[in-house]
């Protein structure tokens, strides 16, 4: 560049002045990695407000006891969540403590060591999580199949399929209510002759509001795993299922040949998705029963955070805990790809 | 079915029954294999259109049909005779009286404001970090990235109580130092209390939504616009942006539907349910749930009420939905 050119660059920045063109000139001219990070401080600052800092909070909170009303917090270190992992804390949780009483300490099942209200809110929470996203995985299978293939009607199917996946929790809560109360619900009565729920009561009827929370999620999410799964099926290169043909292949084969193969890593990562989403649950509980008759992990931490700081956030901890294993295989998993 | 009644077999087949008959022609005839497939899709489709949207009609159901007629709940057809619910009744006024006993268009208008404002504020910001992860090469990127995807994955609950502490206005201390940083402003019951939490959460899909579109546009067009004079944040406004259009349309209406149907903080961080408080869509069903415990027909005309702005949005919003939804999750 010529000594010319450059006195003339020099000479148009310097008739420009004033604090706007100094921020933008400063701006211009900071290195590319400093830029970036100037424009990542938004993110840094709302996350590290909103989710860092609260999740640090948390576990030192759960290092004291710190009942509402009763004066100033006491260190007592460990001491919340031993009380929570042996039962010790139980009275301080509202409501029963002997939520579902057919788990005898003596069985087989899993969590057996772990006592009272944590081990009711495990169980509530693995259960949904399990079940709930098992059917998802298999109904949004079959709903991905159908949006899949061409023919009339299929974006309004697509709608009608999308629908209760974009509804709020609280009015998903509301109708699966109003279906099953005593009052207004016309299953309630079957589904009673058979056994499957509680005939009076029966949302506040730890099984059968178990169950039907469970129903709810299916109707709600198989949305979201078919939507996932149908990414996956629509990224299968066509012309294999031609090659197939001319092989003489059955629609069944060259589904399980082709299809299932290549559609497995999509739904392995939807299904993780799902279950750590589905780990959170509160909302649905809280609007179609309640949180003292089927207490979730995060039911027990609303349930008790106005009253037993301390404890309340030993459980928050411990919440974040089994969720950030699931998350870790998530990123390595995504890491693993590539990000 | 049209196919059982066909016999297309042969000699060996007299002395086999009319189904074995026709599983042998369903095995053997690449036809009959079709049409077997397309009536098993047909009735596949119907059972989802059905048991997607019964639950609706369900809600329409239980608005239109007076209270009383719902209490004493006979839901049998008159000539048929078995149950199957059906409005009895056409009591359209429920959808009048569901704003007169609560004042539910409050509710209402307090999420689209809650929803819009934290719309625009994801997206603003958004848009800077879909910028930076998605056009520039800097050290530390791919770490960002991964702390970004970790956070929303957390349980809103593990956040909870010291967000609350600190909008009560309470001070906030660095964790495990005690040193006291500042007294925030107390925000319950004010509309910062719900921003600043949904913000955070809907943050990170906007994030990955946005780093996706915007990574796409080539950088000779960025170069054009940088050569003719602008910034490399006017490049990213007057360039970048223009041409994401459909990126920021998808992440503006995700975060909107997100923000709309959230549940754990809305109910929360607003205290007493009342639309005073800023208390969103959920204190509004609420209220007719805990306070008028048996105006079934109020519940549901409520829901249904609440329903419309999302049956709207997915009807003429659905690609972008579908195409947000799995560029998210799947990162494609």
């Amino acid at each position: 560049m010529s000594t010319e050119g450059q006195t003339s660059v020099a000479d148009r920045e310097s008739k420009r002045s004033g604090p706007l063109v100094a921020i933008t000139r400063w701006l211009e001219n900071l290195g590319e990695t400093a830029f970036a990070y100037l424009l990542l401080l938004p993110v840094f600052v709302l996350l590290g407000s909103v989710a860092l800092y609260p999740l640090l909070r948390t576990l030192e909170l759960s290092m004291f006891v710190n009942i509402l009303g009763t004066g100033e917090p006491e260190f007592v270190g460990l001491q919340n969540y031993i009380d929570l992992f042996t039962g010790a804390s139980n009275p301080r949780f509202p409501g029963s403590t002997t939520f579902l009483p057919l788990v005898e300490t003596s069985s087989s099942f899993p969590f057996v060591h772990v006592e009272g209200w944590l081990r009711s809110a495990l169980i509530v929470t693995l259960l949904f999580t399990f079940v709930s996203v098992f059917f998802e995985t298999i109904i949004g299978f079959g709903q991905a199949l159908i949006l899949d293939q061409e023919f009339r009607g299929r974006s309004w199917v697509r709608t009608a399929i999308i629908i209760p996946w974009a509804i709020p929790i609280v009015i998903q809560g509301m109708i699966f209510y109003l279906m099953f109360h005593p009052s207004t619900g016309f299953l309630t009565e079957y589904l009673a002759r058979w056994g499957i729920v509680a005939g009076t009561n029966t949302l506040n009827d730890p099984w059968s509001a178990v169950l039907i929370i469970i129903v709810a999620d299916i109707w709600k999410t198989s949305a979201f795993m078919a939507l996932l799964i149908l990414a996956g099926l629509q990224s299968v290169d066509r012309s294999l299922y031609d090659v197939a043909r001319v092989a003489g292949a059955t629609r069944w084969q060259q589904f399980r040949m082709i299809t299932l193969p290549l559609v497995l890593p999509a739904v392995g990562i939807a299904v993780l998705f799902r279950t750590i989403d589905a780990m959170r649950i509160y909302g649905l509980i809280d609007s179609v029963s309640s949180c003292t008759v089927v207490p979730s992990l995060s039911c027990m931490v609303v349930e008790t955070f106005n009253t037993n700081r301390g404890l309340s956030s030993a459980v928050a901890f411990v919440t974040a805990a089994i969720i950030g294993i699931l998350v870790t295989i998530v990123i390595y998993q995504q890491y693993k790809e590539g990000i | 079915m049209a196919t059982e009644t066909n016999p297309g077999a042969d000699s060996d087949d007299k002395n086999l029954g009319p189904l074995q008959t026709w599983t042998r022609g369903v095995l053997t005839d690449q036809d009959k294999q079709d049409r077997l497939y397309r009536a098993l899709f047909y009735v596949a489709a119907v059972f989802f259109l059905v048991t997607t949207l019964f639950p609706f009609y369900w809600l329409l159901v239980l608005a239109l049909t007076p209270n009383s007629a719902i209490l004493t709940g006979d839901w049998s057809l008159p000539v048929l005779g078995f149950e199957f619910p059906h409005p009895q009744g056409f009591n359209v006024y429920a959808f009048v009286e569901v704003f007169q006993q609560v004042p539910f268009h409050l509710y209402v208008f307090n999420s689209f404001v809650l929803a819009t404002t934290t719309t625009i504020i994801v997206i603003m910001i958004a848009s800077l970090a879909g910028y930076v992860f998605g056009r520039l090469e800097f050290p530390g990127r791919g770490g960002l990235m991964l702390a970004i995807l970790m956070v929303s994955y957390f349980p809103p609950a593990a956040f909870l109580i010291p967000l609350f502490d600190a909008f009560l206005g309470n001070a906030v201390a660095i964790p495990f130092l005690g040193i006291e940083v500042f007294e925030p402003p107390r925000l319950v019951n004010t509309p910062g209390a719900l921003l600043l939490p949904f913000s955070a959460l809907m943050l990170p899909l906007s994030i990955f939504i946005l780093t996706t579109f915007y990574a796409q546009i080539p950088d000779g067009l960025e170069d054009a616009a940088r050569v003719e004079g602008t910034t490399r944040l006017g490049a990213l406004v007057r360039v970048i942006m223009p041409l994401s259009a459909p990126g920021l349309a998808t992440a503006a209406v995700l975060t909107f539907i997100a923000v709309y149907n959230e549940y754990f903080f809305s109910e929360i961080m607003a205290l007493e349910n009342v639309p005073q408080n800023w208390s969103p869509l959920v204190g509004g069903i609420l209220s007719y749930q805990t306070q008028y415990t048996t105006d079934f027909n109020l519940m549901a005309a409520a829901s249904v009420v609440g329903v419309l702005p999302m049956l709207i949005i997915v009807v003429f919003a659905q690609e972008k939905i579908v195409s947000g939804l799995t560029a998210g999750a799947l990162k494609e």
